[in-house]
C-alpha cells in the first residue's frame, strides 16, 4: 500500500522536483560544512567580495567579511530544524485540540473553538514577534513561537475529520468491541483523519520557514545562530551596491517553501481518494 | 431453560428537536444459551436500536430511558463504564449489515482482528496474529494466511462479511447480535453466511440475536421469533408456530404478502394498507389499530394498548393484541378493490375473449 502511494506520488512530476529539491536542501543541511567548514560569524575574506571572485569564498563574502556560504549551510540547518519542529509542535497542538473537540463535541468542543478562534483572530506574525520579544530571541523561543501561531487551522481541521468519522460505522463497530475512547481515537479515527493533516503538515513547514526568515530579518532571531533572514536582515543596507548578499539567502528561501509547497500539493494528490479516482 | 440474556421493559427513546421519539417503547425478550432469536420488523420498527441497547450503544439524541437488560447476574444498563467495555467484545458482540464500512479502512483485517484479540485477552502479539489466522480458516476464507494482511476493500462482500464473523468470534462470546448479517449480499452468498452463523453456533453453544426484515432468514434459521411494530414487541413465539398459526394481525399481514405459492398468477400480492404511524405521534391505542383489518372500538383498539398475554397453554406464544382469539388458519384479508388485474392482463383477458367468441 505504501509503496503504491510512494508510486502515485512520484508520477507527479512537480511533487518528485519538490522531493529533489528538497534532498538537495537536506543534504547541504547535512554535509555543507565539510566543505565550508568554520563559524559563520568569522571574518573569512574581505569584505564585499562578489560570488565567483575568489574561489576560497565562492558565493562571496558580507559587509563584514563574513563568508556567505558558510553562512547558507548554517541558515538551512536553521531553517529545517525551525521549520521541521515548529510545524511538528502545531500539529500535535493542532491534533489534540481538533480530536477532542471533534471526538466528545459538547461543552468540550465549544471550549477549545474559542480557543482557536481567540488566536486565529490576533495576526499570526504580530503574535509570533510579541512571543519571541517577550521570551529572549533564540532557537528554541522562535520554533516554539511558531509552533504556537499556526496551530489554529490544522486544529480546525482534525475537527471536521473527527466530527465526520465518529459517526461512521467502523467506530461503532469498534466500540462494540469494547474499545475505550483513547483507544478509539487514537487507532481508529485518527489514522483515517490523518492525510489532510499530512498535507496541511508540509505546507505548514514552508510557512515556519518564512516566518522564522522574517522574524530573524527583524532582529528577533537567535544572535548566536546564523540563519538566511538574518544574512538577509545584515545586507539589506547593501541591496543596491551587492544584492547577491539579500539575494542567495533569497533564493534559498524560496525554493525550500516550494519545495515544501510541492510536496504537500503531491501529498494531497496521492492522498486524496477523490482525486486518484480520475 | 436458564436465560442468558434477558431484556425487560426497554424503552430508548429519541429526544429530537421535533418531540420525543419512543423508537423502542417497553420491549421484552429473552435469549436461552444455544438459541436462535430472530427480531423481526420493518425499517424503523425499533429493532437495530433495541440491539444497540443491549451494548449501550446508543448515541445523542437517543437515551435509554427505562429498563433492564440482565445478563449473567448483571444489569447492563447500570454497569459502570470499565466493566461495560470488558464485556462489549468479549462476551457480547456484534456484526454489521454493511461489513465495508463497518471495518476500519486503513488497517488490515489481521491487524484489526488481532487488536479486537488483545482487547479482552493477555496473549502476545504473535499469538493473537496465529489466532486471527485460526478465525478466519474457521469462517472459511481460503488461504487466510494471505488474506490476513488484506485491507477491508481488497474483499469480496461475502469475505467481508466473513471475515466480519470472524472478528466477532474473536473472544468466543456468549451472545452474537447480527444485525442484518445478510441485507447487503447477494442470495447464494447469503444462504452460505447464514449456513455459516448456524455452524459456529452449534460449535460455540452461542446465544443468536438475528435481527432481520427477511422472513425466510427467519424461516431458515431462527427456534424463536419476536415480532416489532412501531418500537413496541407484537407478537413472540416459536418460529414453527408462528409461521403456521399467526395470532397478530401484523404478523399475518406479513407472512401473507410473502406467500405467494398459493396465489394465482397475475393477482396482486397482499400487502397491508396504510404506512407505519410516525414515532413522534403514536396513536393512543394500539399501534396497528389504523391499518388493522379487524380492529373495532368495542375491543378497545383504538383508545388503549393491548397487553402482552400468552395465547398457547405453556406460555411461549405471546401476543399483544385485543383479537388474539383467532381462528388458527387466518389470513391477511385482500381488500377487494386491489383484486384486479394488471392492465396488461386485462386486456389479455379481453383479446382472448374476443377470439372465443
Amino acid at each position: 500500500m505504501y509503496f503504491a502511494l510512494l508510486k502515485e506520488f512520484l508520477r507527479n512530476r512537480a511533487a518528485a522536483a519538490g522531493l529533489v529539491i528538497l534532498v538537495l536542501v537536506l543534504a547541504v543541511a547535512a554535509l555543507g560544512h565539510f566543505r565550508f567548514p568554520g563559524d559563520p560569524w568569522e571574518m573569512a575574506a574581505a569584505p564585499m567580495l562578489w560570488p565567483g571572485e575568489d574561489w576560497a569564498n565562492p558565493l562571496g563574502t558580507d559587509l563584514m567579511g563574513r563568508d556567505i556560504a558558510t553562512g547558507l549551510v548554517s541558515g538551512a540547518r536553521v531553517s529545517l530544524l525551525i521549520g521541521l519542529v515548529s510545524a511538528l509542535i502545531s500539529a500535535i497542538i493542532g491534533i489534540a485540540a481538533g480530536a477532542l473537540g471533534g471526538f466528545y463535541r459538547g461543552w468540550i468542543d465549544a471550549f477549545l473553538m474559542r480557543v482557536t478562534e481567540l488566536f486565529q483572530t490576533v495576526p499570526q506574525f504580530v503574535l509570533a514577534v510579541v512571543l519571541v520579544a517577550i521570551f529572549k530571541p533564540s532557537v528554541a523561543t522562535a520554533t516554539f513561537a511558531i509552533g504556537i501561531v499556526s496551530w489554529p487551522p490544522t486544529a480546525r481541521l482534525v475537527r471536521s475529520e473527527f466530527l465526520l468519522l465518529r459517526e461512521r460505522e467502523f467506530v461503532q463497530a469498534a466500540r462494540s468491541l469494547g474499545m475505550g475512547d483513547v483507544r478509539l481515537i487514537v487507532t481508529q479515527i485518527l489514522p483515517n483523519a490523518l492525510p489532510p493533516v499530512i498535507v496541511v503538515g508540509a505546507l505548514n513547514i514552508a510557512h515556519a520557514i518564512q516566518t522564522e526568515a522574517a522574524l530573524s530579518f527583524l532582529g528577533l532571531g537567535d544572535p548566536n545562530v546564523m540563519s538566511w533572514g538574518t544574512i538577509i536582515g545584515n545586507g539589506r543596507e547593501q541591496v543596491v551596491d551587492a544584492w547577491y548578499i539579500c539575494g542567495l539567502p533569497g533564493i534559498a528561501i524560496v525554493l525550500v517553501v516550494l519545495a515544501f509547497n510541492l510536496l504537500g500539493e503531491g501529498l494531497n494528490d496521492a492522498l486524496n481518494p477523490r482525486l486518484a479516482e480520475k | 431453560m436458564t436465560k442468558l440474556l434477558s431484556i425487560r421493559g426497554l424503552r430508548t427513546w429519541f429526544h429530537t428537536r421535533a418531540g420525543v421519539a419512543r423508537a423502542v417503547d417497553g420491549v421484552d425478550l429473552e435469549i436461552a444459551p444455544g438459541e436462535t432469536l430472530a427480531l423481526v420488523g420493518e425499517s424503523g420498527s425499533g429493532k437495530s436500536v433495541t440491539a444497540l441497547s443491549i451494548l449501550r450503544l446508543i448515541q445523542e439524541p437517543g437515551r435509554i430511558v427505562a429498563g433492564e437488560i440482565r445478563f449473567d447476574g448483571m444489569n447492563l444498563l447500570t454497569l459502570d463504564d470499565r466493566r461495560l467495555r470488558a464485556i462489549r467484545g468479549n462476551r457480547i458482540a456484534m456484526i454489521f449489515q454493511e461489513p465495508l464500512s463497518a471495518f476500519n479502512p486503513v488497517q488490515s483485517i489481521g491487524a484489526q482482528i488481532v487488536e479486537a484479540i488483545r482487547l479482552h485477552r493477555r496473549t502476545s502479539r504473535r499469538a493473537a496474529y496465529a489466532r486471527a489466522v485460526e478465525l478466519l480458516e474457521q469462517v472459511g476464507i481460503s488461504s487466510p494466511d494471505i488474506r490476513v494482511h488484506e485491507f477491508p476493500h481488497r474483499l469480496s462482500g461475502g469475505m467481508r462479511q466473513r471475515a466480519m464473523i470472524a472478528l466477532a468470534l474473536a473472544c468466543k462470546p456468549d451472545i452474537l447480535i447480527a444485525d442484518e448479517p445478510t441485507t447487503a449480499l447477494d442470495v447464494t452468498t447469503q444462504a452460505q453466511i447464514l449456513d455459516l452463523l448456524k455452524s459456529l453456533q452449534t460449535e460455540n453453544g452461542m446465544g443468536l440475536l438475528l435481527i432481520t426484515h427477511d422472513l425466510s432468514v427467519v424461516a431458515e434459521t431462527a427456534d424463536r421469533a419476536t415480532i416489532m411494530y412501531a418500537g413496541r414487541v407484537v407478537e413472540e413465539g416459536p418460529v414453527a408456530t408462528l409461521f403456521t398459526r399467526p395470532s397478530h394481525p401484523y404478523t399475518a399481514g406479513l407472512l401473507a404478502s410473502v406467500a405467494i405459492d398459493d396465489l394465482p398468477p397475475g393477482e396482486r400480492l397482499p400487502e397491508i394498507p396504510g404506512t407505519v404511524p410516525s414515532l413522534l405521534a403514536m396513536p393512543q391505542g394500539c399501534a396497528f389499530a389504523d391499518r388493522c383489518p379487524k380492529a373495532s372500538g368495542a375491543a378497545g383498539c383504538f383508545t388503549k394498548a393491548p397487553e402482552f398475554s400468552a395465547v398457547s397453554p405453556r406460555g411461549e406464544h405471546r401476543v399483544a393484541c385485543f383479537l388474539s382469539a383467532m381462528s388458527p388458519a387466518w389470513r391477511f384479508p385482500v381488500p377487494a378493490e386491489r383484486k384486479t388485474l394488471p392492465r396488461e392482463m386485462e386486456e389479455d383477458e379481453k383479446i382472448k375473449a374476443k377470439e372465443a367468441a
